[in-house]
């Protein structure tokens, strides 16, 4: 099978290991990966903070980008929403028909990372080793646009010594919520400490999620308050084994 | 014009403190942040239950939004439907273009009784439109019946949710308002004797003031019968021993049919208070010979409705049935309470509904006052999409912006059209990530973390260290990597 | 005096100019969704314990009787009350009227007269099980609406075939609307002081049911 990564523009520039992870993971799965060097960012940071203008030209580029390619990888929840729910109306609006077919062939060709592993390849034992007790965070996107469910779960739940802890309260974001996490810095650091109090409270040594997004704010926290505890992307707890264990993470 | 004292929130939308900045107070005041989030959690575990078991529970809200779609696409249809029924019914019906008009039909009808005092139902709508201050200096005194409405009355406070608007209060907070104006001064804070201690007080008035003013959940076209949905019985006592009975109603609370109450009802206890059907509903059509008020008005009130419902993507923002199932799941509301939202309309739909109610002249700052999480959309029982009407407002909000000088002072905005740039070529995002790589270590400590930045990045910085910027990139590694394959 | 009439026509036309193409309403409205539930499955003994069980669970009292027993059925709820002065709306059959207590009927009984009853009786339309609701439509046996208001006791007589299952069923009952109706889920309630439901604000404390087995 052969897959193209979409790796965001965040990971690209802050969590590159991630990326590794991914190319790891699904090199091993047997997954023929390639990399578009002309991709930059999905616009998602735009349209959600009122810039809808400059999200036009960022969707086009990445349907453009893409439109040849057989499968769209991405390991970040949010941008998939973005693509999915919002590039339709952008796309729309823009009012050029090829562009509008190439999007629509391309849309049921871009997966999310869980959603590749199991509704693509049809795998939920990855071959992953990570002996560490785990709490897994839901993001909002993942839990309300994508409907992910119990992917992760599944996923996590074939990870050899992994121990999942429970998370209280799955389902209350963690206030990161893209550039509210600055434009309204408090509120959001208030519910960041209300997440963390149920993330540390699982007595994990790390938090997982699909989206580095949320993972830099919760592992932001983690780090400035000595939480005793790290952030880890999925990819990396997947990509992970007894002969390459995880890079170190945070 | 509202003339507060310093500290009280001011629920005026042109007035209040932008969103991030009325939040800084109340975040820091744990007793209300506890009282809040207390009575955001038993509400919604209570709806949760009654949700899970209701099995046909996704089918009464397709059935409720359709309902409420249908509604908003022949509006005035409906309107003048409820209209004649209503008159044909005994009633009377009037049509406020704004608050302003609104206020002086009311005061208007007061004066035709020579009406000096009233009793009143709670509404939202009445607090929209300011109407108790406006009649209080029109020397018309008003006595709210709702007991969160007196605890806010006699405790000079503003509403903070729209179903259960002293929520932000707690038992020992009422104990002391109702001691000291009540003359009360042996009471205890058991909820049952403050409740009786209401009971009591309100007892007099209702049997001797005859005008009262209310609101309406929903107007039936097609009988003319109105509908209000409650709790305590002081809507049927206000509905019942009046002369006079003055209904104020969104245009947006029609219905088509008395039957669609079967699916309104349904909904809306459940979403509201967790119960499967509140305490008393009741419906009136026109006057009833020897049985209630036998004068009776409804104003129907625009003030911004037309022109929400004249935007197609926005119009879904008028299918509320104010029930606050939002504001209950949203994890922003559930720290800050309402009053920071600066308007009778907090949470959610207050994001959406008061920016467009002031025609985006005002409160600018409540689209932005979300982390778009989604529970409110998955919550809402008339499926309004709140996160998609957020953004809309959003991009509206940016495009005034532009046109602002301002905009050029703003780190945000300008680091946003920057950004842009950087992205419309991949050489251009990955020489900017270059220098921003050696810039931000000027910032970075030896363990590779950046614990303070300046300008925007300080909103980060105050309360979350962010790691250092790798030394290569992804697309680098991946470069390096093609490299050595070949 | 009302507002000047250009506000209704100015609203108006806002309205229409606002939801293009204009519409006429009904057509639409016969084709919307309704998928939920609009008949309940429950058998008829199954339906009426529902009722008892949430009538009970507002701490409503429930006693069943039967069309002969009810007067008897009757005296006993109101001995049980403690109370002795009570109004009913001028409908109720006269057997219904217990021996030896007040009785005040409404024939045009002042807002004092029926204040100073310490208790009220009367007749139901309807009940939905699903919720424990009673349904007054206020006739001649069910009073006006201030006769079940002010009381503090408030004893209701309703039939086994006066009961339903779901909401819809009420409706689908009474298609045609009464001009007057009150749904009564328990009495009355708030949940505005920390959450905590507190019964009997305004309205009756004390709501008491007789559910007569009126069907075989």
């Amino acid at each position: 099978m052969r897959a193209s990564l979409f790796i965001t523009c965040y990971n690209d520039t802050l969590y590159p290991e991630t990326g590794r992870a991914v190319v790891t993971l699904l090199e091993r799965l047997g997954v023929q990966l390639d990399f578009h060097r002309g991709q930059t960012c999905c616009g998602q940071m735009h349209a959600n903070t009122g810039f809808r203008a400059e999200a036009f030209s960022q969707a086009k580029r990445f349907v453009r980008l893409y439109q040849d390619t057989e499968t769209v990888i991405v390991p970040s929840s949010s941008c998939v929403a973005m693509i999915r729910d919002q590039y339709p109306g952008l796309i729309e609006e823009l009012g050029n028909d090829a562009l509008r077919r190439q999007f629509q062939a391309l849309l049921p060709r871009v997966f999310e990372l869980s959603e590749f592993l199991i509704d693509r390849l049809k795998v939920e034992d990855v071959g992953a080793y990570f002996p560490h007790r785990v709490a897994y965070h839901a993001s909002c996107h993942g839990l309300r646009a994508l409907h992910l469910g119990d992917r992760p779960f599944r996923l996590l739940a074939k990870v050899r010594g992994l121990d999942l802890a429970p998370l209280p309260n799955l389902d209350r974001c963690c206030g990161f919520g893209g550039t509210f996490s600055v434009k309204n810095a408090e509120v959001s650091s208030a519910m960041l400490a209300v997440k963390l109090q149920d993330v540390v409270s699982t007595g994990a040594e790390y938090c997982t999620a699909l989206d580095n997004s949320c993972l830099m704010h919760l592992g932001g926290a983690m780090h400035r308050q000595y939480a005793g505890m790290k952030t880890i992307h999925m990819a990396q707890i997947l990509a992970s084994t007894e002969d390459l264990p995880a890079e170190a993470a945070q | 014009m509202n003339h507060a004292p310093a500290g009280h929130p001011i629920l005026d939308p042109r007035l209040a403190p932008p969103f991030p900045q009325a939040v800084l107070p109340v975040l820091r005041n744990p007793q209300l942040r506890k009282n809040v989030a207390h009575a955001i959690d038993v509400i919604q575990s209570k709806r949760a239950r009654l949700v899970a078991e209701k099995s046909d529970w996704q089918d009464l809200r397709t059935a409720a939004s359709g309902l409420r779609v249908h509604v908003l696409e022949n509006l005035a249809f409906y309107l003048e439907q409820f209209e004649a029924n209503c008159t044909a019914a005994g009633g009377h019906v009037h049509w406020a273009a704004d608050a302003a008009q609104a206020r002086q039909i009311v005061l208007d009808l007061l004066r035709q009784q020579a009406a000096n005092e009233v009793i009143k139902i709670k509404t939202m709508t009445s607090a929209e439109i300011q109407l108790n201050p406006f009649l209080e200096a029109a020397g018309v005194s008003v006595f709210e019946t709702d007991l969160a409405e007196i605890i806010l009355q006699l405790g000079e406070q503003e509403p903070s949710h729209i179903v259960v608007p002293a929520l932000h209060v707690n038992r020992a907070q009422v104990r002391e308002i109702f001691a000291r104006r009540m003359g009360l001064p042996n009471l205890s804070d058991d909820p049952q004797e403050l409740t009786n201690a209401a009971r009591a007080y309100l007892r007099q008035k209702f049997l001797t003031i005859p005008t009262a003013i209310g609101g309406a959940n929903f107007l039936i076209a097609e009988t003319g019968g109105v509908a209000v949905v409650e709790s305590e019985g002081n809507g049927r006592m206000c509905l019942t021993l009046p002369r006079t009975m003055i209904t104020l109603a969104g245009i947006e609370k029609v219905l088509p049919s008395f039957q669609d109450l079967e699916v309104m009802l349904q909904v809306l206890a459940r979403s509201a208070t967790g119960e499967r059907m509140n305490p008393y509903t009741s419906l009136w059509t026109g006057v009833t010979p020897n049985d209630g008020p036998q004068n009776f008005h409804v104003v129907l009130l625009d003030n911004g409705r037309s022109s929400i419902l004249a935007r197609p993507k926005h119009r879904q923002t008028l299918k509320c049935i104010r029930c606050a199932a939002c504001m209950n799941s949203c994890p922003v509301y559930r720290q800050t309470g309402g009053h920071a939202y600066g308007s009778v309309y907090p949470g959610p739909i207050g994001a959406i509904l008061t920016p467009q109610l002031m025609r985006m002249h005002y409160a600018q700052s409540l689209p932005y006052a979300s982390s778009l999480c989604g529970a409110c959309y998955e919550v809402c029982p008339v499926k309004i999409n709140i996160p998609e009407v957020l953004l809309e407002l959003r991009a509206e909000v940016t495009n005034q912006e532009r046109g602002q000088a301002r905009r050029f002072f703003d780190p945000m905005y300008l680091g946003l059209r920057v950004a842009n740039l950087l992205f419309s070529r991949a050489w251009i995002f990955h020489t900017a990530q270059f220098f921003g790589r050696i810039g931000l270590r000027l910032f970075t400590r030896k363990d590779g973390w950046i614990h303070s930045l300046p300008s925007i990045g300080a909103k980060w910085t105050q309360t979350r260290d962010l790691r250092g910027l790798p030394n290569q990139t992804f697309h680098s590694w991946w470069a390096a990597r093609q490299k050595e394959a070949k | 005096m009302t507002a000047p009439a250009p506000s209704r026509q100015q609203i108006l036309d806002r309205i229409r100019k606002a939801a293009q193409p204009p519409q006429d309403g009904s057509s639409a409205y016969e084709t919307l969704p309704r998928t939920y539930i609009r008949q309940g499955q429950l058998t008829p003994e199954a339906r009426l314990a529902l009722l008892i069980e949430r009538l009970r669970e507002y701490d409503a009292e429930v006693v069943e009787s039967t069309p002969t027993a009810l007067p008897a059925a009757i005296g006993t709820q109101l001995a049980a009350s403690g109370k002795h002065s009570f109004v009913a709306p001028a409908g109720l059959p006269t057997e219904w009227l217990s021996p030896g207590f007040d009785w005040r009927i409404d024939n045009s009984l002042t807002t004092a007269q029926i204040e100073q009853a310490e208790g009220v009786l009367a007749a139901a339309a309807c009940a939905v099980a699903d919720s424990g609701t009673i349904v007054l439509h206020h006739s001649a046996a069910e009073g006006r609406r201030l006769l079940t208001l002010l009381p503090d006791w408030h004893l209701c007589i309703l039939r086994a075939s006066q009961v339903v299952e779901t909401l819809p069923e009420y409706f689908a009952r009474f298609h045609q609307s009464p001009a007057l109706v009150t749904w009564i889920s328990g009495p009355s309630a708030t949940a505005d002081i920390e959450m905590t439901r507190i019964k009997g604000v305004h309205g009756p404390r004390f709501l008491h049911i007789i559910l007569v087995h009126d069907q075989s």
